[in-house]
């Protein structure tokens, strides 16, 4: 077990939790999802963005990529939110609803990605 | 220039098939759109009466062409029906003319060759990686391309034989091999076949005849002075002609067994390990062939007879020939003369032979004579020479001691002087270090490798992304022992062996482990398949080397590179 491994790990499956507990609920219902959990899920994605920077390997370059499509997805969401008919002050409407969903949808798969991609290569070096 | 004129010819074929059928097209249109134009047609309530000269072309276009789509005219006058009639018929009398003409155009063997020799070229052009260019597709080239994709080597084939050619193009191989049919003597060809591009490998010219490989040879050195070249000359006269071409590699498989020949009758433990290390597929551990010191028969004087005679003369084996042909032969020589039955057998004394060649060009001979010598004497030796593919079964059936076959010699000796030409190096070598050498290597290999199935094959150093140059250039140098343990526990070893190190001009035959290793480097390895993957892991992924060379991970992003620094600062200060 070494430091550098746990923290990593922490941060990439955090990105996961936080982005699925934002998704999670009646898609187009406002009151399910808070804005605050998708400013923490974009906060710790870029974290998990900063950490993955550096590393030369095939999957290392995989890491990144997915860190960043995850990113790409939840600035545009938050964007829709902010810039969006009533800002972030009241709840968006239903259709404005079901967009930032459905991109903070995309950015939960790429962080599906990026889990997997750790648990594998982690038991495919096996020491 | 040889495009321009073969535009010229291909210009020159089209013109003279489709300039008439141009012709008459062109007359049945302007003759019908005219008079479709001057027909007076049925006064209608534009005031228009006749056709203008679009709507008569439109009109002519779909009607001689049978689309028959009628938008436009309205109803006909009598004049107007009559001249389409005409048209009518007119139009797709000449349409058929024309089409069929074309039909034979595109039929025609000029032209045909004209494309195919483009499209050969072309496909050669698109070729990025090394490729081979064979010439000639026998029984030997088909070898040799079926060892080629195995290894993920392209080649360009040309063969005079159209059925062959066709044959090519059903096998399937691991990568794409492009063949031509045409005469590869014709120095067109060859550049068609790409042997002036920089990633062509080399030239082996495998056709049936000796004197066509000369004139190939010959072509190729002046088309390209620095082209690899390897011939195919079973005749001594032939070979000393192309050496004189120069730098020509010459395979004769006469030669090439005999030498084996000898190796396996006085080093039969250097022999196996070759075997084995040729991946041959009749071969396994069990099957120690050891040929035995003594007199042997050797039955046919024709190419093998002699290479092996004087081979085995050489080597102080007595040797008795049976042949019928007493034209041409020494008459000082020990032989019977005759055809090889049981009767010319017991004549040369088969009773205190060791050994029987049966060596002759025709191969229900040859099973003959394998035959009756088994008959006469069961425990002996017995050498047979297949010639041919398809006699395989037959050949399979009765229980030789070793099987020569002509095409399988040569395409296995090519094959290895074009992937891993190191090993001839090796086994020049071992052959003058004697047994001791032998046997320890023998051991060695059995003690890494096991009793499984492996192969041989060639790994440079110095790659974009080889992990050994980006640690030599932090200073970290590793060595040939680092590179071959386990990527999952540095404790274990890959079954891998480091057989040849090649720097520059430089040769290591058998290098240490503790060899150290640069940029540049050619290795020759043998091992086992999974393990020639996950040294090529090793090899590149930088910190699966580190690992493996130093036990520990090294960090691999900048923040791990920034936690470890200040880690390992803590560490000291407390």
């Amino acid at each position: 077990m070494n430091l550098e491994k746990v923290i990593f790990g922490f941060f990439i499956i955090l990105a996961l939790t936080l982005n699925v507990g934002f998704v999670v609920g009646e898609i187009s219902t406002p009151g399910h999802h808070s804005v605050w959990m998708l400013f923490f899920a974009l906060l710790v994605s870029i974290v998990t963005t900063l950490l993955k920077i550096g590393d030369r390997s095939q999957i290392g370059a995989i890491f990144l990529s997915a860190s960043l499509v995850a990113n790409l997805q939840l600035i545009i969401a938050t964007t829709v939110w902010a810039v969006g008919e009533g800002g972030m002050a009241t709840p968006p409407s239903q259709e404005l609803m079901v967009t930032i969903i459905s991109l903070a949808f995309g950015a939960l798969v790429a962080n599906i990605v990026s889990v997997m991609m750790l648990v594998t290569d982690t038991l495919m070096s096996r020491r | 220039m040889p495009a321009s004129s073969e535009l010229d010819r291909v210009t020159a074929v089209v013109l003279q098939y489709m300039r008439a059928p141009f012709l008459v097209l062109l007359a049945t249109y302007a003759v019908g759109i005219t008079g479709m134009s001057l027909m007076p047609g049925l006064e209608s309530a534009d005031g228009a009466g006749s056709m203008n000269l679009f709507h008569s072309f439109y009109f002519i276009t779909f009607t001689v062409t049978t689309t028959g789509f009628g938008e436009v005219p309205g109803q006909f006058s009598e004049p107007q029906r009559l001249w389409a009639t005409i048209c009518i018929y007119t139009g797709v009398v000449a349409w058929l003319y024309a089409i069929g003409s074309f039909i034979r155009l595109v039929q025609h063997p000029e032209l045909m060759t004209a494309v195919s020799e483009r499209r050969f070229a072309r496909q050669v052009r698109s070729i990025s990686q090394p490729f081979v260019v064979i010439c000639g597709f026998g029984d030997t080239g088909s070898l040799l391309a079926r060892g080629l994709s195995d290894n993920y080597r392209k080649a360009a084939i040309i063969d005079i034989d159209e059925e062959r050619i066709k044959a090519l193009r059903l096998r399937d191989y691991r990568v794409k091999m492009f063949g031509h049919c045409g005469d590869a003597s014709v120095p067109r060809h060859l550049l068609d076949a790409g042997i002036t591009r920089e990633n062509c490998r080399g030239l082996v010219a495998l056709t049936r005849s000796d004197e066509t490989n000369l004139k190939i040879a010959v072509m190729a050195r002046s088309l390209n002075p620095r082209l690899k070249i390897i011939c195919r000359a079973t005749s001594g006269e032939t070979r000393e002609y192309m050496e004189g071409v120069g730098n020509v590699d010459v395979v004769d498989p006469y030669d090439v067994f005999s030498r084996q020949m000898c190796t396996a009758i006085f080093n039969p433990p250097l022999y196996n390990w070759m075997q084995r290390l040729i991946g041959a597929l009749d071969f396994n551990l069990e099957t120690f062939v050891s040929p035995p010191v003594g007199k042997w028969i050797l039955c046919g004087y024709g190419r093998m007879g002699r290479a092996l005679r004087e081979a085995l003369v050489n080597r102080g084996i007595p040797t008795i020939i049976v042949d019928p042909d007493s034209e041409s032969m020494d008459p000082q020589l020990p032989i019977v003369i005759g055809r090889a039955d049981s009767r010319a057998l017991a004549e040369a004394g088969i009773d205190d032979a060791v050994g029987v060649v049966a060596g002759t060009d025709s191969d229900e001979g040859n099973l003959g004579i394998l035959l009756s010598a088994r008959k006469l004497k069961p425990d002996v030796f017995l050498v047979v020479r297949q010639n041919h593919h398809e006699n395989e079964l037959a050949f399979n059936g009765v229980n030789a001691n070793l099987i020569m076959q002509p095409s399988l010699v040569t395409a296995r000796q090519i094959l290895q002087m074009l992937t891993v030409p190191t090993i001839l190096d090796l086994r020049r070598y071992l052959r003058d270090e004697g047994l001791a050498e032998v046997s320890r290597l023998v051991t060695r290999t059995h003690g890494i490798l096991g009793r499984e199935r492996i192969h041989l094959w060639n790994e440079a150093l110095g790659g974009p992304d080889c992990a050994v140059t980006s640690l030599s250039e932090k200073g970290v140098v590793p060595t040939l022992g680092d590179i071959q343990r386990m990527p999952m526990d540095r404790t274990h070893r890959l079954k891998v062996l480091a057989l040849v190190l090649q720097r520059g001009e430089e040769l290591v035959m058998l290098p240490e482990d503790e060899t150290e290793l640069h940029k540049g480097d050619e290795i020759l390895f043998c091992g086992t398949d999974s393990d020639h993957r996950l040294l090529g892991a090793n090899l590149h992924n930088e910190y699966t080397l580190h690992y493996i060379q130093r036990g520990t991970e090294e960090p691999r992003t900048l923040f791990a590179a920034w936690l470890s620094k200040r880690s390992f600062y803590n560490r000291k200060v407390h």
